[in-house]
């Protein structure tokens, strides 16, 4: 067994070799290792159904809820083991999982989805200058706070998940395609938003994607999983120079479409 | 017949309509945080009449102390009761949760069989039973008092859904995953709601208790609750207030007219045809709400 000591490190989350089981027969995940380093922006690259989002839900512990768990291996945050804590303590310790499909409080305004987020130890006060932080970085969240959080568009919902999950205050912010369904320019906008807090506060960031080539702008290191394993693990620029990854992952006609999110972001950062 | 006798059937049914509602805020609640009508309310109900029962007169404590206590003391049933029996079955199909609320209902009335009997027992809140004369109508006081609670209860149910607790809970009601991944504790709220419905079920037994006398037969509410809270739309507080107050009303001015042609009974056929009726034009009731389809 693993001594309990927890060591000071430079990494804030570590898997060794997790191997993930679902209803106790169907192994998703066959020995996953992966570093977050404090501070950095990491990202999950891989098909459909290759075993990402079951990674996430490993970390944030959340795949109690779909009667999965990780079966072998160990995951530490900031040092410490966390395999047998709830998810809601992950979430105190300072892991944020925004979930797959935006999933905000429909019935609620948005400014309810973020009281909602708020831990409950967090005084009045902080609870409202969180919110007008959050209000800040997206400020169409901010015209819309009071109108029902389901009748918001796909890019709204997207910048209310990560908002709501800001509130919790994250060292790790988890997103699970974050860009799915959305327009180039509205993934140009929430990476922008993502890269700036991680630069500004020092939030580290997993991000999990199939638009590969919208991540590997803002990551500073990505893993490629394939079946439930890591099949490749390189800087953002190697796995953008990589032939295999280019041509199955980032795909040639795109490359057009890619500089228009850049030019983009670029000017957007001009303007605000 | 004239128009003041009609003014009185109609206040009167309102009145009573929202003893109704009172029961439905109880059901609300707990659909609200887990999608499951809770068939055990009734039982729950007449589980909190006891509890307060024995305190007063078992014990000979005052009502002012006894119903305190049981508020205290069903509010850690309503938690326990949740834990022991509701927690495990999380994710399970509705149908198992549905048929769990039902063993507990079976289970409750037979314990309360067992420990008290089946005798009628009055609360004996000493509240005045003269008629209050309002104008040329005559009301019951206890029925008065009974609404009174149950708009409290409205109120008081109001603003805590708009404070952080409150809000949480709403955030349960609406996605488990979602709130499992922003650190709120599903099971705990969950559990909280069961509590809180217990509490519900308290000021229920004791006004209906009142009424009718506490016996097996409070647990039977459950079925004119269930036609409110489903009218209302299950997950609306607001929804059970207004849709009680219109049950009340065409119960009590509905039965007036109906008994004269079919001879009396015609009160229960009013409530099962509301029932019916719901479920098949407006399955969401008048407040409920229904899943938004975004265009």
């Amino acid at each position: 067994m693993a001594q309990p000591k927890t060591t000071a490190t430079d990494q804030i989350l570590s898997l060794n070799s997790i191997e993930v089981l679902y209803e106790s027969v169907l192994l998703a995940i066959k020995g996953v290792s992966i570093e977050v380093p404090r501070g950095g922006m990491v990202a999950l690259l891989g098909s459909n159904g290759a075993g990402k989002s079951t990674t996430l839900k490993a970390i944030s512990g959340l795949l109690k809820a779909e009667r999965g768990k990780v079966s072998r291996g160990e995951i530490r945050f900031d040092g410490k083991l966390i395999g047998n804590i709830l998810p809601q303590d992950r979430v105190a310790m300072g892991i944020c999982h925004v979930i797959e499909g935006r999933r905000v409080f429909e019935h609620m305004t948005p400014d309810e989805n973020l009281e909602a987020a708020a831990p409950m130890s967090m005084s009045r006060q902080k609870v409202n200058s969180e919110k007008a932080r959050i209000y800040e970085y997206f400020p169409r969240l901010a015209e819309r706070k009071a109108s029902q959080s389901g009748y918001l568009s796909g890019g709204e919902q997207q910048m209310l998940a990560i908002g709501r999950a800001l509130m919790t205050q994250p060292r790790l912010l988890m997103l699970d395609e974050p860009s799915l369904g959305l327009a180039p320019f509205l993934v140009a906008e929430i990476f922008g938003i993502i890269q700036r807090i991680n630069k500004e506060d020092g939030l580290s960031v997993l991000l999990v994607e199939q638009n590969a080539l919208a991540a590997l702008e803002i990551v500073s290191h990505g893993y490629l999983i394939e079946n439930g394993r890591v099949v490749m693990h390189d800087s953002a620029e190697a796995l953008k120079a990589n032939s295999d990854i280019q041509e199955f992952y980032l795909g040639g006609g795109e490359g057009k479409n890619f500089h228009d999110i850049k030019h983009y972001s670029r000017r957007k950062r001009w303007l605000s | 017949m004239d128009l003041v006798f009609l003014a009185e059937l109609t206040v009167n049914g309102a009145l009573t309509g929202l003893l109704y509602s009172l029961f439905a805020i109880g059901l609300v609640l707990i659909y609200k945080s887990s999608s499951v009508p809770n068939l055990a309310q009734g039982a729950l109900t007449m589980l909190g009449a006891y509890v307060v029962l024995a305190f007063s007169h078992n014990m000979g404590l005052p009502l002012w102390v006894a119903i305190p206590l049981a508020v205290v003391i069903m509010f850690f049933v309503g938690i326990g009761i949740e834990k022991v029996a509701l927690r495990r079955l999380a994710g399970r199909p509705v149908i198992m949760i549905l048929m769990m609320t039902m063993g507990i209902d079976i289970f409750l009335r037979g314990t309360t069989l067992a420990i008290w009997g089946g005798s009628s027992r009055s609360v004996d809140l000493g509240v005045s039973y003269e008629p209050l004369f309002v104008g040329d109508m005559l009301l019951s006081r206890i029925h008065i008092v009974g609404a009174s609670v149950a708009l409290a209860l409205f109120v008081a149910f109001f603003l805590f859904f708009r404070s952080r607790l409150g809000i949480r809970l709403r955030a349960i009601s609406d996605d488990y995953m979602a709130s499992w991944s922003v650190g709120i504790s599903v099971e705990r709220g969950v559990g909280l709601s069961w509590g809180l419905a217990s509490i519900v079920a308290v000021a229920t037994g004791v006004i209906w208790g009142e009424i009718q006398g506490v016996d097996q037969s409070l647990s039977i509410l459950l079925l004119k609750g269930l036609t409110v809270a489903v009218l209302g739309g299950l997950d609306s507080i607001i929804g059970a207030i207004v849709a009680g107050i219109i049950l009340g009303i065409l119960e009590s001015v509905g039965s007036f007219y109906l008994d004269e042609i079919v001879g009396g009974g015609s009160r229960d056929l009013i409530v099962a045809a509301v029932l019916i009726l719901t479920v098949m034009i407006r399955p969401h009731g008048l407040f409920g709400r229904h899943d938004i389809e975004r265009v």
